[in-house]
C-alpha cells in the first residue's frame, strides 16, 4: 500500500481535531455555563469528572472508551444494531480527541463565565430577558474571550491527540492515521527524516493555535473594563 | 396607592416590611445597612427568599401566599440599582434598548433620551462615563421598558462630591412627564420632600415610619443616619441667568431668589437648586443691611430636637425650608412653633443640581 502524502495526513488532521472541536462546542460551553452558576458537592464531582480525562492516561481513556464501544460493551450493542460502525474509523478518532479535548474547552470558558459580575446577569433578568436571553445576550458576549481561548486550546488537543485514538482508532494509514500517529509510525520504522517533516509542521500549527489564544486572553479592550 | 408587604431573612437581621402608601411616589430613608436596597432587590424579583406581596395602584406584582411569584423578567419593574450595572459590552444606545418595551418602545426610547439628555453619549461606552452620566443611562434604560414601577436608589452623595450630575432633577422631571410610581431610597431627606409624595424609614429591616416626607424630615433627624443630609431642594423657573455680570434669579410661585450667575443657564428653563440647612441663617428682628441676598419673613413651622442641634423648620417667601441651628442658638432665640423669624440665605449657598 502506498504511503499517504503529508499533505493528506494533515488534511485528515485538521479535519477531524475541526469536527471533533465542533462536536463538543455547544456541550462544552452549555458545560461550562451551569457549573458557573451552580455552587456545592455536585459541582465539584461534575467538575472532577469533566477533568479525568486531563490527568488519566490517555491510554486508559481509550481502552474505557473501547470497552463502551465494543460489540459486547453497552454502548456497542446499540450501535451495531443501528449498523453504525465507529471503532477503526475516522469517526474514532474524531470521538477520541473529542473526549481528551473537552475538559480544556469547559475550563477556560468556565472561569469567563464566573468572572461575570452576577448582578448584570439579575440586571438583564430584570429587563425582561428570560434565562437563554441572558444568555445569548450578556453572558456570553461578555465571556466570548474565554470561550475562544478554550475553543483553541481544545482545536490544539485534538491536533495532537495520541493515546486514546490508537486505543479505539488503531493506526490505519489513510483512514485514521493523523499527525501523532504518522510520527510515530516513521519513526519506528526508521524514517526519522520523514517524521521530523511532520513534526516541522504540527510546531508551525501549534504555535500558531496557542500564540493566538495568547493574544485573545491578554488583551482586554477598554470597554470591557468597568 | 404602592403597598408593600415584604419578609426577607438577611444576615444581620430580617426584613420585614410592611406600609400602605396613599401615594405613587415614596422616598425610602433609612441609614446604610438598613435593608434599603434588599426591599428594593425583592421588589424586581431578585430575591428568590423573598415572601409577601406588592400591590402598585392595584395591581399586584406579586403575592406569594396565593403562589405569585413571578420572574424578574416578568414583573415590568425597572431598577436603578447603586452602582447603575450597565452592560459593559453594549455603548449607551444599546444599553437604553436593552429591554425596550415592543409595542411604545421607540417613542419610550426618544422620551427617555430625551427628558435625562442622553444623546451625547448614545455611541459610547459605559466605562467612559460618568458616574452622574452612568446613573442617568441606566434610569433611561428602565424607563424604556415601559415600567408598572421604577425603583431607583441612590448612591451616596459622597460618591459624586460635585452635586451636578445627581439624577435628582431628572427623577423629577420624569415624575413630571411620564407619571410612573417610584420608591427612590436616598439618604437626603430634603431630597425626599422634594420628589416623594410619601415616605418610610427602614432601620435594622423594620419601617420605624410611614407617612408624609415633612414628617419623615422630623422622624430622621432624631435618628442616628450619619450620612442623612437635610438640603432644602429648590425647584423653579430660571428667569435670568446672570450673564450679564448680574446674578441669577430663581422664581418660586411669586417669589424671586437670588442665585449665582450661571451664564451656561438658559433664562426661562426649569432649574433645581440645593441649599444646605447649615447655610440659612435665623433671626427673630427683622434683617438690615446684611450682605446676604435673600432676605424673607417667615414663621417657624416646627422645631426638632437632636443631640446638640435644632432643625428649624421654616414657612418663608411660599417655600418650606430646614434651617439647623446648634441647640443653644435656637434655645436663645426662644424659636418654637409659631415664632416670627427672618430668614437669609446667601448667594452663593444655593448650588444648581440641574
Amino acid at each position: 500500500m502506498e504511503a499517504p502524502s503529508d499533505a493528506s495526513i494533515l488534511l485528515l488532521t485538521l479535519r477531524v481535531a475541526a469536527i471533533a472541536t465542533l462536536l463538543i462546542l455547544p456541550i462544552g460551553i452549555f458545560a461550562a455555563w451551569r457549573l458557573s452558576r451552580r455552587a456545592g458537592a455536585g459541582r465539584t464531582l461534575a467538575e472532577t469528572l469533566l477533568s479525568l480525562p486531563l490527568v488519566l492516561p490517555p491510554t486508559a481513556v481509550g481502552l474505557l472508551l473501547l470497552e463502551l464501544l465494543s460489540r459486547s460493551g453497552p454502548l456497542g450493542r446499540l450501535l451495531d444494531r443501528l449498523g453504525i460502525e465507529i471503532l477503526f474509523t475516522w469517526k474514532a478518532v474524531v470521538l477520541a480527541t473529542a473526549v481528551m479535548s473537552f475538559p480544556l474547552l469547559v475550563r477556560p470558558a468556565r472561569t469567563a463565565f464566573e468572572e461575570i459580575e452576577p448582578r448584570l446577569l439579575a440586571m438583564a433578568r430584570s429587563l425582561g430577558c428570560g434565562p437563554i436571553a441572558v444568555f445569548r445576550r450578556v453572558a456570553l458576549p461578555l465571556a466570548w474571550r474565554g470561550v475562544l481561548s478554550g475553543t483553541l486550546l481544545a482545536f490544539s488537543r485534538a491536533l495532537g491527540e495520541f493515546g486514546a485514538t490508537i486505543m479505539i482508532a488503531g493506526n490505519i494509514p489513510g483512514r485514521t492515521q493523523t499527525m501523532a500517529l504518522a510520527i510515530f509510525q516513521r519513526t519506528h520504522i526508521g524514517r526519522d527524516d520523514a517524521a521530523l517533516r511532520l513534526v516541522a509542521i504540527t510546531v508551525v500549527i501549534a504555535f500558531t493555535v496557542v500564540w493566538t489564544s495568547e493574544i485573545v486572553t491578554r488583551r482586554r479592550s477598554r470597554r470591557s473594563e468597568t | 396607592m404602592i403597598e408593600l408587604e415584604i419578609a426577607l431573612p438577611l444576615s444581620r437581621f430580617r426584613l420585614e416590611v410592611a406600609a400602605a402608601l396613599p401615594a405613587d411616589t415614596v422616598a425610602v430613608l433609612g441609614p446604610s445597612g438598613s435593608g434599603k436596597t434588599s426591599l428594593l432587590e425583592s421588589i424586581a424579583g431578585l430575591r428568590p427568599k423573598a415572601a409577601g406581596r406588592v400591590t402598585i395602584r392595584g395591581e399586584r406584582v406579586m403575592d406569594t401566599k396565593a403562589g405569585l411569584k413571578p420572574p424578574p423578567e416578568r414583573r415590568r419593574i425597572g431598577y436603578v440599582p447603586q452602582d447603575a450595572c450597565l452592560f459593559p459590552h453594549l455603548n449607551v444606545g444599546e444599553n437604553v434598548r436593552f429591554g425596550m418595551a415592543r409595542r411604545n418602545g421607540a417613542a419610550l426610547f426618544e422620551e427617555a433620551v430625551r427628558i435625562l439628555e442622553i444623546s451625547p453619549l448614545l455611541d459610547r461606552y459605559p466605562a467612559t462615563l460618568s458616574g452622574g452620566e452612568r446613573q442617568r443611562v441606566a434610569l433611561a434604560r428602565a424607563i424604556a421598558t415601559e415600567p408598572r414601577l421604577l425603583l431607583l436608589d441612590e448612591p451616596l452623595a459622597a460618591v459624586d462630591p460635585a452635586l451636578r450630575g445627581r439624577i435628582l432633577p431628572y427623577l423629577l422631571r420624569v415624575r413630571g412627564s411620564l407619571g410612573v410610581p417610584f420608591l427612590y431610597v436616598t439618604h437626603n431627606a430634603g431630597e425626599a420632600r422634594a420628589v416623594a409624595e410619601a415616605a418610610i424609614v427602614l432601620r435594622a429591616g423594620a419601617v420605624t415610619f410611614a407617612g408624609t416626607p415633612d414628617a419623615a424630615l422630623e422622624m430622621i433627624s432624631a435618628d442616628e443616619d450619619p450620612e442623612a443630609r437635610f438640603d432644602n431642594i429648590l425647584s423653579g423657573l430660571l428667569e435670568a441667568s446672570g450673564a450679564g455680570g448680574e446674578n441669577g434669579l430663581l422664581r418660586i410661585g411669586e417669589t424671586r431668589l437670588v442665585v449665582p450667575a450661571d451664564p451656561r443657564a438658559v433664562p426661562g428653563t426649569r432649574a433645581v437648586y440645593s441649599v444646605a440647612p447649615e447655610d440659612i441663617l435665623v433671626s427673630t428682628r427683622p434683617l438690615e443691611g446684611i450682605s446676604a441676598r435673600n432676605v424673607h419673613p417667615g414663621r417657624v413651622v416646627s422645631v426638632t430636637i437632636a443631640g446638640t442641634d435644632a432643625w428649624i423648620g421654616i414657612s418663608a417667601a411660599g417655600v418650606e425650608w430646614t434651617a439647623r441651628l446648634t441647640r443653644t442658638a435656637s434655645d436663645v432665640l426662644g424659636l418654637a412653633g409659631g415664632v416670627e423669624v427672618w430668614i437669609a440665605v446667601k448667594t452663593q449657598a444655593f448650588h444648581r443640581l440641574g
